[in-house]
């Protein structure tokens, strides 16, 4: 890794004490000693174990379903269905699919519960069993008889619009917003027929992208336990504060009547900062049966019964003048969401460009697949892919170097406001530069003679980095130890490194004196939760607020003595009015394609962000690196196919999957642009999301360097290579 | 995972007797290798023995022993104590390279030679347990379905195409497999040992429930014999070949005296490219010939709706391997 | 920037409960012999064909009777305690429950408790001596190997294996030697640094009398 502060452009940032300095994360010794504490770890006294029958039909009306067999099984102590349990998931369908929002919970009209009937796809929860051990739970569900009325699937959200389609809900396949209206998401800028009319030339292209899966190392578990009317919920969540409130109201509970723990958690990747159906189904279970449970789904349940990026297709049509200027983007995309909308269905990119005149229309669409949710990035990868291909297209066709292209016409102001800072022409110059752009792209595309071809890509990125709402306690007591609360879990992004950090510098002490608390209701306070890049950015914020305040007690009260304690509190909820914040980042890649055998290889990833101040450079570092190691896998490998007959899914685990090895990816080198727009912690951006977001766009462009080929379809495998170039 | 009792053999012989008394029983039996394949259809409850018999505490099946003619290689010797085996290395390199090409090390340090090759198929349909004809069903799915990764050559009613990466390398050496069950040994060559799905959609090869693969003859090397394994895969690691080409060559002065090229990935059983072989017998080694070795190899293939790609990838494999070996001077 | 808000927030418990009686399975590196819970529920099933097998876990024989089903992650994380070893996929294809089997790699998932039977098993327990991180564990700290973490044993055993035989491994060595361990943190380049680091530091420290 190479670090500079300040840039040509940017204002050089004032060094500070532990911020920016590489240190280890707090709890590592934890990691590497097997002490860490997954949800999958605990252990209860009289603990029951519980199993999950799912649908195996991807859309059908449950008729009876027999349960007799299973009861009288010795062991079995408790069996859940939609007959005996009504508990309705809030977060897992909402109208716009808009999270955090109790109101639009309420009036979504597709509601999804623990158990649904009819079930709509092959992984819906039927029935759950606790009992005393694993395998008797394993053998109850074997007995339970369901019988089912099989009803017509579609599995393809362009399919699922077409008439004389399935209707997955009474309303039909498209999902409503949040004012529960059915209509698309629409997006105007300009006039778009001026711009098309302003055009020398319009090119048009329709892209896909496939259905990819957090694939979480851990997969989803959870332990409940009741004492009284007060519930203990063990449960992997970036969010504790979200999960904890959302359990609290689906089962129509007093927030203080429950507690959500989550020590350490096995990767996150979005759709972790809520409550899940396994959470309400364990809890339930538990209660029924009057004893704690664990349940632990498998990797293959993980894979059909949770949530993956939503699979789109999007055609294109872009205006550029003779000297390339874009003036007139129009998009038309289908998301589809499986039966439920967990999530938007929002498909980013176009906001990249400065182009006046622009229309979109995303249509979020009901399957009969697996529900799409959030996943690292969540409308940002399938949608830079697609237009960053256009894009890198269209430069070729007028004969322009792309990085020159991107030049011209990136965004250099949002609509109506300004940035905060901005440095993305700093980010891409440099990248080039640190890459040797001119030497490694090809300015005629495949022109490597011989087999295996080289070619060069570029893509980039602005990203939201907004600051907003979120709380901290920090405490001292007499003997001079600071204790930190805080509500985040630590997903793997070193959460509590970075806040201990944070708090260290701010109250001039070392990363050792500060103790941090963490992920567990009942001891931290709200925490915004670990998605959308945003915990450093908000929760940092509070961090910084209340050891401030923490220092004015001091001053005013002096030290405590005794058994006293100081505690101060910080709930900041800043704003940027009329300002934009957004971090930003190029990524450039050498690629090698076999075009016998239709192999790529990623010989050189480089990538320049800026992500504000770096607070901890290790973790910031490890960040981009495993993001961009994601994004190849969804650029190169992973795709959870359905089988078109049955509407039963092939891709349940990682074999099938192609998650990239050890050998997959190679090393990535990553630079930081540091700068400080007063905003956030000391001006930290975001950076969780950052690493993956242009990968596919960067690689795919890079092939279409090496062989002149342009791969329309994620992910570009060998058989997609091949097809093209036969 | 269903209840069963897990039973040690002793011997080959104890191995089929535990296996033959759970039948008589009633109850079924499942003989285990390393495991590495049957616990994962044991616990998906496809395969769902009351007995597991397990083989590796057969003293002795797990050695290279040398004679003669060859050397002889029991059934129960790890992937990875075969693909590091000097004697192999030395005289059967396509054989090591087949080994440790298989899945990663956790699975070589585990899994065995006779178990590799007995591995159930890969086809997602059959892996995901969808009623296919090798899940006791009547259709095959993959045929009208994702078929990507299926059969272009000997399909029908199945379309999977054989797993193991061992298994073309050893019908490439003209291996014989030594064979135990309760009427005693039978001896194959390694080409019988395998079955089409025409002669039964629900196995792979001839063996019995109650018979077990003892070991494996791998005939001594013929004057300017060299071999390779080539293998193509969907990631760097830890899975099995999308194609694979296992060419066996005696080559004298740059001319070929013998060939064989078997194919992995592209037929349910590993599929001889016997007019290929012909191509090169005689002739002088050029790029031109091991191309034209490539192009004969996959003439008649019959590519499903997916698949067709493999046909161009097959040839180009074909074509390396052979230029690799006849640049080996 | 923006002034404090005095908004008093959720000040209960999380000054004074800290953390009712849990019971979790911690990583006893005593590996005290205890029967849990969980056997005894086992036992309800009667039926159910068991067996005694006698192991050494960690450096311990032990002497355990188990049921036949059981995998060795199983035995290790329900009824020994030992949850360090996790389980990923349960289905040799993710490498998050690798243990070294006789020394070697292997997929604890994918191995009966009962071909363990006479043979040494070591988890990510074991690594640490006398209360000193091994070399390795040092140097996953030190280059962040571990993200979310739940990798990371698997990754230290297999590495530890590697280090055993090829005590200065290249990049290249320890991609392929770790093949059979994903981090879909893909965090593949801090822990090719770490196993690199250790190898290198290996020498010193031993020369150093283990000292690190
Ligand atoms: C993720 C993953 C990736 C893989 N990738 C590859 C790959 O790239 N290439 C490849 O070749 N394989 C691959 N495999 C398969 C793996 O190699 C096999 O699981 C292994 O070789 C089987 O050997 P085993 O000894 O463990 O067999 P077991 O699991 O013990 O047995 C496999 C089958 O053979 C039967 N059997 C075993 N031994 C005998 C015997 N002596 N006589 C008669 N029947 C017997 C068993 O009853 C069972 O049906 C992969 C597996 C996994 C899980
Ligand atoms: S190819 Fe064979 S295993 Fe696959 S679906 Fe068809 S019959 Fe089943
Ligand atoms: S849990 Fe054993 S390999 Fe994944
Ligand atoms: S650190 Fe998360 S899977 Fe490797």
């Amino acid at each position: 890794m190479s670090q500079q502060r300040g840039g040509s452009s940017s204002a050089p940032i004032a060094p500070m004490k532990a911020i920016g300095h590489a240190t280890p994360r707090i709890d590592a010794v934890e990691r590497v000693t097997g002490q860490a504490i997954y949800t999958r770890d605990v252990q209860l006294p009289g603990m029951l174990y519980a199993q999950v029958l799912r649908s195996p039909h991807p859309h059908a009306r449950i008729r009876t379903i027999d349960l007799s067999k299973a009861r009288a099984l010795p062991g079995v102590k408790a069996i859940l269905t939609h007959e005996n349990c009504q508990v309705v998931w809030g977060a897992g369908s909402i109208s716009g699919g808009s999270q955090y929002n109790d109101q639009m919970k309420k009036i979504t009209k597709h509601r999804r519960y623990a158990f649904n009937n009819p079930v709509r796809f092959v992984g819906d929860p039927v029935a759950a069993v606790a009992a005393v051990n694993r395998h008797i739970a394993e053998d109850a569900i074997q007995v339970i008889t369901v019988d089912y009325e099989v009803l017509p699937f579609v599995l393809e959200p362009e399919d699922a619009l077409k008439p004389g389609a399935p209707q997955i809900w009474s309303e039909g396949n498209v999902s409503p917003n949040n004012k529960n209206e059915i209509e698309p998401m629409t997006q105007r800028r300009g006039n778009i027929d001026e711009g098309f009319h302003q055009a020398a030339q319009v090119f048009e292209g329709r892209y896909t992208t496939a259905f990819c899966h957090n694939a979480q190392m851990e997969p989803r578990a959870c332990v409940a336990r009741w004492e009284g009317d007060t519930l203990t919920v063990y449960t992997p969540t970036g969010g504790i504060s979200n999960c904890h409130h959302d359990i609290a109201r689906d089962l129509g509970m007093p927030d203080e009547k429950v507690r959500v723990i989550c020590q350490y958690m096995g990767g996150n990747f979005g759709n972790k900062n809520q409550n899940q159906d396994a959470d309400l189904i364990t809890a339930m279970l538990a209660k029924e049966a009057g004893a704690p449970v664990k349940l632990e789904l498998s990797r293959k349940e993980d894979f059909i019964g949770m949530h993956g990026r939503w699979p789109t297709v999007q055609y294109y049509k872009v205006g550029v003048t003779r000297d390339g200027t874009v003036t007139a983007i129009q998009m038309r995309a289908y998301s589809g969401m499986g039966p439920y909308r967990k999530n938007s269905g929002g498909i980013a990119g176009i906001e990249l460009y400065q182009c006046p005149n622009i229309e979109s229309r995303i249509y979020p669409v009901y399957t009969n697949k697996t529900v799409s949710g959030n996943y690292r990035g969540p409308a940002d990868p399938q949608g830079y892919y697609p237009i960053q291909s256009m894009m890198d297209d269209i430069a070729y066709k007028l004969g322009m170097d792309p990085i020159e292209f991107i030049l011209k016409n990136m965004v250099r102001q949002p609509p109506n406001a300004t940035f905060t800072n901005y440095t993305l022409d700093e980010c891409i110059r440099r990248g080039a530069e640190l890459f040797d752009w001119k030497k490694r792209w090809k300015p005629r595309p495949g022109s490597d003679p011989g087999p295996i071809k080289r070619g060069a890509g570029v893509a980039f990125m602005a990203f939201r980095s907004g600051v907003g709402m979120s709380s901290a306690v920090i405490q001292v007591d007499a003997t001079r130890r600071y204790t930190l609360f805080v509500g985040v879990t630590d997903v793997g992004a070193g959460a509590k490194t970075t806040m201990d950090i944070i708090a260290a510098d701010e109250l001039g002490v070392a990363v050792s004196d500060v103790k941090v608390v963490w992920g567990d209701t009942d001891r931290c306070p709200y925490s915004v939760g670990e998605s959308g890049s945003r915990t450093t950015i908000m929760t940092g914020r509070a961090v910084i607020e209340a050891a401030r305040d923490l220092k004015r007690q001091i001053a005013a009260e002096g030290w405590p003595t005794g058994d006293a304690v100081l505690t101060a509190s910080a709930s900041p909820n800043p704003k940027t009015p009329g300002q934009v914040r957004n971090c930003f980042g190029a990524n450039f890649v050498e690629v090698e394609v076999d075009v016998e055998l239709g192999d790529v290889r990623v010989l050189k990833y480089l990538t320049v962000h800026e992500s504000g101040r770096i607070i901890n450079p290790l973790t910031a570092t490890s960040q981009i690196k495993g993001g961009v190691g994601m994004g190849l896998g969804m650029a190169l490998h992973e795709d959870m196919l359905y089988d078109r007959r049955t509407g039963r899914p092939l891709v349940t685990g990682y074999y099938f999957d192609r998650v990239p090895t050890h050998r997959d990816v190679p090393d990535i080198e990553v630079t930081f642009i540091e700068t400080d727009d007063g905003y956030g912690p000391y001006g930290a951006k975001s950076i969780g999301e950052s690493g993956m977001i242009q990968t596919p766009a960067a690689i795919s462009n890079a092939i279409f360097n090496a062989i002149g080929r342009r791969m329309t379809d994620l992910p570009i495998t060998r058989d997609k290579i091949l097809g093209a170039l036969a | 995972m269903k209840t069963f009792a897990n039973a040690n053999a002793l011997d080959l012989r104890h191995a089929v007797t535990l296996a033959q008394q759970a039948h008589q029983d009633g109850r079924t039996a499942s003989f285990a290798g390393g495991g590495s394949d049957l616990l994962a259809l044991v616990k998906e409850r496809m395969v769902t023995p009351d007995v597991l018999v397990n083989l590796k505490t057969i003293k002795g099946l797990n050695q290279v022993t040398s004679g003669k003619g060859g050397a002889t290689i029991g059934g129960l010797i790890t992937l990875d104590a075969l693909g590091r085996h000097a004697l192999v290395r030395r005289q059967w390199p396509l054989l090591a390279q087949a080994a440790e090409s298989v899945a990663t090390p956790q699975i070589r340090n585990v899994a065995t030679l006779a178990g590799n090759v007995c591995q159930r198929p890969w086809c997602w349909y059959f892996r995901n347990g969808f009623p296919c004809l090798k899940n006791g069903g009547r259709t095959c799915f993959s045929v009208t379905g994702e078929n990507r990764f299926h059969a272009i050559f000997g399909g029908g009613p199945s379309y999977i195409v054989h797993p193991s990466d061992v298994a073309p390398a050893l019908v490439a050496l003209d291996a014989t497999f030594r064979i135990v069950g309760p009427a005693g040994e039978r001896v194959l060559p390694a080409a019988e040992f395998f079955i089409l799905p025409r002669q039964d959609a629900a196995r792979e090869n001839v063996l019995a429930h109650d018979e077990v693969l003892a070991s494996v003859e791998v005939p001594a090397p013929r004057l300017g014999m060299r071999s390779t394994y080539h293998k193509v895969l969907d990631r760097e690691a830890w899975t099995h070949a999308v194609v694979s080409a296992a060419v066996v060559l005696a080559i004298d002065n740059n001319v070929c005296h013998d060939a064989r090229i078997v194919l992995g990935g592209v037929a349910p059983v590993p599929w001889r490219a016997h007019d290929a072989e012909r191509v090169l017998v005689g002739q002088r080694m050029t790029p031109e010939l091991a191309a034209k070795a490539g192009e004969v190899a996959l003439a008649g293939a019959r590519p499903l709706e997916k698949n067709a790609y493999k046909i161009p990838l097959t040839k180009s494999l074909v074509k390396r391997a052979v230029l690799a070996l006849s640049a080996l001077g | 920037m923006s002034k404090k808000r005095k908004q008093e927030i959720s000040r209960r418990e999380f000054l004074e409960g800290t953390g009712a009686a849990v019971i979790v399975a911690s990583a006893a590196p005593a590996l005290a012999a205890q029967v849990p819970a969980a056997s005894a529920a086992a036992s309800e099933s009667s039926t159910v064909p068991r067996t005694t097998v006698r192991v050494i876990v960690n450096g311990t024989p032990r002497q355990i009777e188990i049921e036949d089903r059981w995998t060795v992650a199983e035995l290790l994380r329900d009824h020994l305690g030992l949850t360090g070893t996790k389980i990923g996929c349960d289905r040799g294809e993710c490498g998050a429950c690798t243990v070294l089997l006789d020394g070697k790699p292997a997929y604890a998932c994918s191995n009966l408790a009962a071909w363990a039977d006479g043979r040494t098993i070591d988890t990510v327990e074991g690594l640490a001596r006398g209360g000193q991180l091994s070399p390795l564990q040092q140097a996953f700290v030190e280059h962040d190997a571990p993200q979310c973490g739940f990798c990371t044993s698997g990754q230290l055993m297999t590495a530890t294996a590697l280090l055993a035989g090829t005590p200065h491994p290249t990049p290249a060595q320890v991609r392929a030697a770790l093949a059979g361990n994903l981090c879909r943190c893909a965090n593949y380049n801090r822990i090719v640094e770490a196993v690199v680091a250790a190898g290198s530091t290996t020498g010193r420290a031993t020369q150093a009398g283990g000292a690190q």
